[in-house]
């Protein structure tokens, strides 16, 4: 392969520095308000730290979904993915994943457990973890449906949202962190957290592909900084981020591969350029 | 912060600086200057016929672009003037050189025969058409094919192409997804029995002027070529790079070739459709 050592070096030092901005704006961008057209379960309003108002969603007590997604009629059990995941791919042969090519990730949706105490509930940590996830989830999805930055008949649009979010205990004086930008009151725990996501065409907003993932992977996990991404005592909730990003990656790719009608039909169709004759 | 955090920070900001300058390092190559069409489509020597296809091409608004001689890479240049009424001819090119990313930063470029690269040397590998006639072992080629053929991210919009020179694989095309480019190489490097991957497939912006002509492009031939698309893919390629659709695959007449050609010409916006689809009869299509 013709990679040279010194380009490889200085590649590995880019990503290095890459990989460490990208922490450092995930952990440290201020807080945006997220677009949503949804029906929030409960309606209590807050202001974050830039005065912006954040609608609260609270998952619904007794139910098994969110409602958030457009759609779960059609949710089924996906082995591929995991035995705790449910999903959806449309078949039409007009309108699959198939047909496109580009995604916008909007900003992530946090719904809290039903009994969770939302007064209690830091929003500048809601965010900062809905910040993280969105990254993650742009990470993960990236090299396959490269980021859009406006809808199209070839984009699609990711609508996700992390689903039962808790409020913990206080933080112990002497682990809060000590610059008060960075410091909660109280931790975040996402220790029964699941994710509900969806692939809408960005035009018409049909679904197209949807999941619901309830692997715990935030067992004992929790958010107890602004800045937890860099503080090792939560790589915890980092890496349950980074794992169910790495999930949805995966549904996507399990969802893109060919039937085999079509694999066939790939198969007799490829010839590369200039083919040598046989 | 300890000394020894302070000493990390410092060699790794070093080992930055050392690897940053070695990277503006000036190379110098014998190059052949090609169009971006014909040099990720025609991967063989250079021919009458390929240069035939490079002024061609070029001139109908292909971008130039470097070869380097001995190894097949393209390289795309950050001043094309200096080399755009070079094309088809043979160069020693001089500047810096981003493997990586397939660019290079020129400095110098000055025409050369081909009689003036000595015998032996790398560069000449594309010169000679006997390299070229050692193709790789049959087994490998199909194994390749049939592999690259069930990569699961490429849609219409991709067209990924190969050529052997021995147990040596260069992957070429277009591609819109990173992903596909990094698949193929991984999908080849596999494959036993393959020796050095060079690859040059292009990774396409998706501004929004190309994606509107992408969508156009495909809904004009689904309206009239229906039967060459399927649920996840098609037997035509269509590639759009800055305003410019080449056109690959197969049709089984040369009827849809010309349709598909000037349903393509009527999209506002297209600079140049590059139709490139093979006719082939249905039997052998399967």
């Amino acid at each position: 392969m013709f990679t040279p050592g010194k380009q490889n070096r200085s590649v590995q030092l880019f990503q290095i520095a890459a990989v460490l901005g990208f922490v450092w704006s995930a952990s440290c961008t201020r807080p945006t308000q997220t677009a949503s057209s949804e029906v929030a379960s409960s309606r209590t309003t807050t202001n974050d730290t830039d005065g912006q108002q954040i609608v609260i969603k609270k998952m619904p007590a007794g139910k098994e979904f969110s409602g958030f997604l457009k759609d779960y009629s059609k949710l089924k059990p996906n082995p591929n993915v995991g035995e705790n995941a449910l999903t959806f791919v449309r078949a039409d042969e007009q309108k699959n994943l198939h047909k496109y090519i580009a995604m916008i990730v909007d900003p992530v949706q946090v719904y809290l457990a039903s009994d969770a105490d939302e007064s209690k509930l830091p929003d500048k940590a809601r965010g900062v973890a809905a910040r993280y996830f969105h990254n993650a989830l742009v990470g993960a999805v990236s090299s396959a449906f490269p980021a859009a930055d406006q809808p199209g008949p070839l984009v699609l649009r990711l609508r996700s949202a992390i689903i039962g979010v808790d409020v913990d205990g206080e933080i112990p004086a002497a682990d809060k962190s000590a610059d008060s930008e960075n410091a909660l009151d109280r931790a975040v725990n996402i220790g029964k957290v699941g994710v509900e996501m969806e692939l809408v065409d960005s035009e018409t907003g049909e679904q197209i592909a949807a999941m619901v993932d309830r692997e715990n992977l935030g067992d004992g996990a929790q958010i107890g900084a602004v800045n937890f991404s860099r503080q090792e005592k939560y790589a915890a909730a980092r890496e349950a981020f980074d794992g169910w990003a790495r999930r949805v990656r995966e549904f996507l790719d399990s969802a893109q591969e060919l039937s085999s009608d079509d694999a066939k039909r790939a198969d007799q169709s490829y010839h590369p350029y200039g083919e040598p004759e046989k | 912060m300890s000394k020894v955090t302070l000493g990390v920070i410092v060699a790794a900001f070093v080992s930055s600086a050392i690897s940053f300058a070695a990277e503006k390092e000036v190379s110098t190559f014998a190059a052949y200057v090609d169009s971006d069409v014909c040099a990720r489509l025609m991967l063989g020597p250079i021919t009458p016929q390929r240069i035939e296809c490079s002024q061609k091409t070029y001139k109908d608004g292909s971008e130039p672009v470097l070869i380097r001689l001995s190894n097949n890479m393209i390289l795309e240049v950050n001043k094309e003037k200096m080399i755009n009424k070079l094309v088809g001819k043979l160069v020693n090119a001089s500047g810096e050189l981003r493997v990586n990313n397939g660019e290079m930063k020129l400095q110098a470029v000055t025409p050369i025969e081909a009689s003036s690269i000595p015998a032996g040397d790398p560069a000449r590998r594309l010169l000679d058409v006997r390299t070229y006639r050692t193709a790789g072992a049959p087994e490998i080629y199909e194994k390749i094919r049939h592999q690259l053929a069930m990569m699961p991210y490429i849609s219409e919009f991709d067209f990924i192409s190969f050529a052997m020179v021995g147990n040596d694989v260069i992957l070429s095309g277009w591609t819109v997804r990173q992903t596909n480019r990094s698949d193929a190489q991984n999908i080849v490097k596999n494959i036993a029995g393959v020796g050095t991957i060079i690859n040059n497939i292009d990774v396409l912006p998706l501004g929004s002027i190309d994606m509107r002509i992408r969508a156009m492009a495909r809904a004009a031939l689904q309206m009239s070529l229906a039967r060459y698309f399927w649920g996840s893919g098609s037997d035509i390629k269509i590639v759009v790079k800055n305003g410019d659709i080449v056109l690959l695959g197969a049709v089984t007449n040369s009827g849809d070739k010309d349709l598909a050609g000037i349903r393509l010409n009527s999209i506002p916006g297209v600079f140049h459709v590059f139709n490139l689809l093979q006719v082939v009869s249905s039997s052998k299509k399967g």
